[in-house]
C-alpha cells in the first residue's frame, strides 16, 4: 500500500528546511495574538506532531504554510523561499493541509470525484490522475467505495476520504489537522500506517493532534505550543520524559501511560509501550547479569 | 429504569437491520459504557434507547423499549423528552441557537415544557450548579470553547430532569482539557441517581466512570459485563476497540511477570 | 434614541428609494399628461403636471421607506419576537424567526472555513472569472451539504429539549414598558388617526 509520490514543485537546498519559521507573529482582526514570536524549522521528511490545548495556536501557525493566513509580523519560508507574494493555490503544490471537519469540504457526488479534486486542480490529468487517485483510495480503505456518495460513509470514513483527497495532491508536505478524532482503534491504526508510509516515501509530515499516545508512537518529534509560542520542542523520548512533565501540564497535556509508568519504574523515559517494554526487558537482563 | 427487549431496528428508506436482538437494561443510578467499532451501531442503539428512532426519524423497530415500566411506542417527543435525553458528539448542533446567554439556553429545555418560571429557574440553577459552570452563565452560548459548549449542552439536558442520560461520543470533537472537564461533570452527574449510558472511543475515559460496559459489533452485543471484566478481555482488541491504557499496559507488565498494582502506582504517583 | 439613529436612518432611506426615485422621475416627469410644459427633450416633454406627480410619489416611497428603516434600526430583534410571543405568537414561529436571525453569523463562518479547505486543494479563487465559476460547486457545495446533514442532528437536539411541544410557555423574560414609551405609543396611535382623518376630509394644505 503506497502513497503517490511527490509531484515536483522546486526542492530546497539540500539541508535547507523546507518549513520555516521567523519571529512569526499573527494577531486576528479582533486583536488576539494566536501566534507570538515563533521559530521552526523543518527538514524534508521529518514528522513533527505539534501539540498544545485548543488556542494555543497550532492551527493558525500551520495555516501560514499555505498561504492561508498571511504573517503580521515575521516572515514564513516554504521550499526555502518567502510565502509572501505566493498565492495558495501555487503554495498547495508544496503542502497539503487536511482540515479537521470532513464536511467543511466535501462536495461531489462520488468518492472519486471528490479525491479527484485535488490533484486536477494542480493539473493531473488523464493516467497520472487515476494513478493518485487509486493510490490515495487504497491508503485509506476506501477502494471499495469509489463510487459510493461520501455521505453514505459514516462520519470516520470521510474523515479518512479528506485525508485521502489531500494525499492524492502529492504534495512533498502534509499537515494534518487532528487527523485521528473520531477514529477507532483500526482508523488510528491506519493513519499511523499513511504517516510511516509518507515518510518512507520521503514526504514531510506535520500533524496537529491531541492523542498523546498516536503522537509518541508515530512521530519523532514533537513541538508543543502555549499561548502562541513554542515551550518544548524535542523528540517524543525528550517531550514525555518526566522533567518535561510540568511545561506539559501547563498547557493540559499529559505523557503517555507508558512514560508515567516508566518514570515511575525509574527506567528513564519510556513515551511508547515499546520503549517501556525494552526498558523492562534490558533492566531485568541487567540485574540477571549482576546476580550471576 | 430503561429497557430495551429484543429490539431489531431498520432505519426508513433502507432495508437491512442494522441493530439485531438487543436486549439492554440501564437501571437508576447506574453507568453503562459503550464501546465498539465505528458503524456497528453505537449510535443507531443511543438514538433506539433515547426513543427518537421511531418517534422521531422514523424507522422500523422490532421488540420495545420500555421507560421505568411505560412502553415507549408511541409516545411524542416531547413526553419521551421528560424521561430519557440524549446529547451527541458536536457541540454546535446541540445549542438552539436563540439564547442570548449559557443561562437562558440551560432554561429553554424546562421552559419548553410549560413550566412555571419558579419552577425553571429552580431547574436551571440545580443544573449549572451540578456542572459548576456558575461562571459561565453570562457567557454567550455560542463563543465557547469547545469543552464549555458540551458541558452546557449536557447542563441543558440536566434541566429537563431525566431520569435517564444518553451521550453518544461527548467527548470525540473535545481536546484534553475539555475531555477532562465533561469526565468531571460526568462523575459529578453519577451521585446524583440519574443513569448514564455513554458511547465512547476513549476507553481510558470510561474506565474511571462505568460500572458496566457493553461492547458492540455488527449490530449485536457481543460483550456485556462489570468493567474491569470487560476490559481485560482479550476479545476486546479483535473487535477493534482500544482497551484502556491501564489494562494494556498490566497485561503487559503481567506478561513479564510484573505486579498490574505497578500501573496503579504509577497513576496514582501522577495525581499526587 | 431617535436622535441617535436620525442620520442613518436618512441615508439607509435614501439609499432605498434610490433605485426607484430614478425611475418614478423619469417617467412621471416626462410621460404625465399635462399642459404646463417646462422644457422639452426631443419626443418628450416635461410638465409641472409631471414634477408634481413625481414630488407625490417620492414623499411617499420616502415615508415608506423610513419607517421600515426607523423598524429596523430602532428595534432589538430578539427583543420583539419574544414579545410577540409574549402576546400570542405560537413558539414555533418565534423559534423560527430567532433561529433565522441567528444563522447568519454562523453560515458566514462555515462558507469561510469551506473556502479555506477548498483553496488549501488548490481551488483558485484569485484567478480568472472563468476559474471562479468553476469554483462554485466546491464552494457552493459544502454550505449546503453540511447545513442539511447537520439539519437532522440539530432538530433531534431540538426534540429532546421539548420544543416540539404544542401549547404555550411561561417566559423567563419581560419587556420593560415605561410610560412614556406607552404615552408615545398612544400619541402616535391619534396622529395617525388624525392623519387618515385629514386626508380623507381634505383638509391639509395644498403645495403652490
Amino acid at each position: 500500500m503506497s502513497v503517490a509520490t511527490p509531484a515536483t514543485p522546486s526542492a530546497p537546498a539540500a539541508g535547507q528546511p523546507v518549513l520555516a519559521t521567523e519571529r512569526l507573529v499573527h494577531v486576528y482582526p479582533g486583536g488576539t495574538r494566536a501566534v507570538d514570536g515563533v521559530a521552526l524549522a523543518i527538514a524534508a521528511g521529518e514528522r513533527v506532531a505539534i501539540v498544545g490545548q485548543n488556542g494555543s495556536g497550532k492551527t493558525t501557525l500551520v495555516r501560514h504554510f499555505n498561504g492561508l493566513l498571511r504573517p503580521t509580523d515575521g516572515r514564513v519560508l516554504v521550499g526555502g523561499e518567502d510565502a509572501v507574494g505566493r498565492r495558495v493555490a501555487d503554495l498547495a503544490r508544496t503542502v497539503g493541509l487536511a482540515f479537521q471537519d470532513p464536511d467543511r469540504q466535501i462536495f461531489a457526488g462520488k468518492v472519486r470525484a471528490e479525491v479527484a479534486f485535488g490533484p486536477r486542480n494542480l493539473g493531473l490529468s488523464g493516467n497520472e490522475l487515476d494513478e493518485a487517485v487509486g493510490a490515495a483510495l487504497a491508503a485509506t480503505g476506501l477502494d471499495g467505495e469509489a463510487d459510493t456518495n461520501p455521505y453514505d460513509l459514516g462520519y470516520s470514513r470521510r474523515k479518512l476520504l479528506a485525508l485521502a483527497s489531500i494525499l492524492a495532491m502529492g504534495t512533498p508536505v502534509v499537515i494534518l489537522d487532528e487527523p485521528t478524532t473520531g477514529q477507532d482503534a483500526r482508523g488510528v491504526a491506519r493513519v499511523q500506517r499513511i504517516v510511516a508510509d509518507l515518510a518512507a516515501a520521503g514526504r514531510t509530515v506535520v500533524a496537529i493532534s491531541h492523542d498523546m499516545r498516536f503522537v509518541a508512537e508515530a512521530f519523532e518529534r514533537v513541538v508543543v505550543m502555549r499561548d502562541g509560542r513554542i515551550v518544548l520542542d524535542g523528540s517524543p523520548t525528550e517531550a514525555f520524559a518526566e522533567a518535561a512533565w510540568p511545561t506539559l501540564a501547563s498547557t493540559f497535556l499529559e505523557a503517555p501511560l507508558a512514560a508515567r509508568i516508566g518514570a515511575h519504574l525509574g527506567l528513564g523515559s519510556t513515551p511508547t509501550d515499546e520503549a517501556l517494554l525494552a526498558g523492562l526487558d534490558s533492566a531485568a537482563a541487567a540485574s540477571a547479569a549482576a546476580d550471576t | 429504569m430503561l429497557q430495551l427487549s429484543g429490539v431489531s431496528y431498520r432505519y426508513a428508506g433502507y432495508s437491512n437491520e442494522v441493530l439485531h436482538d438487543i436486549d439492554l437494561r440501564l437501571d437508576d443510578g447506574e453507568i453503562i459504557g459503550l464501546v465498539g467499532p465505528n458503524e456497528a451501531g453505537k449510535s443507531t442503539l443511543c438514538l433506539v434507547a433515547s426513543g427518537l428512532a421511531p418517534a422521531s426519524i422514523g424507522g422500523s423497530l422490532r421488540g420495545s423499549l420500555t421507560l421505568d415500566g411505560v412502553p415507549a411506542a408511541g409516545l411524542a417527543t416531547h413526553k419521551l423528552a421528560e424521561r430519557v435525553v440524549i446529547g451527541f458528539q458536536n457541540p454546535n448542533t446541540q445549542r438552539s441557537g436563540i439564547a442570548a446567554t449559557v443561562f437562558e439556553e440551560i432554561a429553554l429545555g424546562p421552559m419548553n415544557l410549560g413550566l412555571p418560571v419558579a419552577e425553571t429557574v429552580e431547574r436551571t440553577r440545580a443544573a449549572i450548579a451540578r456542572l459548576r459552570l456558575d461562571d459561565l452563565i453570562r457567557r454567550d452560548p455560542q463563543r465557547l470553547s469547545g469543552g464549555q459548549a458540551q458541558l452546557v449542552g449536557i447542563a441543558s439536558l440536566l434541566a429537563m430532569q431525566p431520569r435517564h442520560v444518553i451521550l453518544d461520543e461527548p467527548t470525540a470533537q473535545l481536546d484534553p482539557a475539555g475531555t477532562r472537564l465533561v469526565g468531571e461533570a460526568l462523575r459529578a452527574l453519577a451521585t446524583t441517581g440519574t443513569s448514564l449510558l455513554i458511547a465512547e472511543h476513549k476507553t481510558d475515559l470510561l474506565d474511571g466512570l462505568c460500572s458496566r460496559i457493553i461492547a458492540i459489533d455488527g449490530g449485536r452485543i457481543v460483550l456485556d459485563g462489570p468493567t474491569a471484566t470487560v476490559f481485560d478481555d482479550p476479545r476486546l482488541a479483535a473487535l477493534g476497540v482500544e482497551p484502556p491504557a491501564r489494562a494494556r499496559l498490566a497485561r503487559a507488565l503481567g506478561d513479564r511477570g510484573l505486579e498490574g498494582s505497578i500501573v496503579e502506582d504509577a497513576l496514582a504517583g501522577a495525581a499526587s | 434614541m431617535i436622535a441617535g439613529v436620525a442620520g442613518r436612518l436618512v441615508r439607509i432611506s435614501a439609499l432605498l428609494t434610490l433605485p426607484i426615485a430614478i425611475s418614478v422621475i423619469l417617467v412621471s416627469v416626462f410621460t404625465r399628461a399635462g399642459t404646463h410644459v417646462l422644457f422639452t427633450i426631443g419626443p418628450f416633454d416635461a410638465t409641472t403636471e409631471g414634477v408634481d406627480f413625481a414630488g407625490q410619489t417620492l414623499v411617499r416611497l420616502f415615508a415608506i421607506s423610513t419607517s421600515i428603516g426607523l423598524f429596523g434600526l430602532t428595534t432589538e430583534p430578539r427583543s420583539f419576537v419574544l414579545d410577540l410571543e409574549r402576546r400570542g405568537l405560537s413558539p414555533r414561529f418565534a423559534f423560527v424567526a430567532l433561529a433565522t436571525l441567528e444563522a447568519v453569523p454562523a453560515m458566514v463562518e462555515r462558507a469561510n472555513i469551506i473556502a479555506s479547505a477548498q483553496r488549501a486543494r488548490g481551488l483558485d479563487t484569485e484567478g480568472s472569472v472563468r476559474a471562479r465559476l468553476r469554483g462554485l460547486l466546491p464552494l457552493a457545495g459544502p454550505v449546503v451539504l453540511s447545513s442539511l446533514t447537520e439539519v437532522e442532528e440539530r432538530s433531534l437536539a431540538l426534540e429532546v429539549r421539548a420544543f416540539g411541544k404544542p401549547g404555550r410557555r411561561e417566559l423567563l423574560w419581560r419587556m420593560p414598558d415605561s410610560t412614556a414609551q406607552l404615552a408615545v405609543r398612544a400619541i402616535l396611535v391619534l396622529a395617525l388617526i388624525a392623519a387618515i382623518g385629514g386626508r380623507i376630509t381634505n383638509t391639509f394644505p395644498r403645495l403652490p
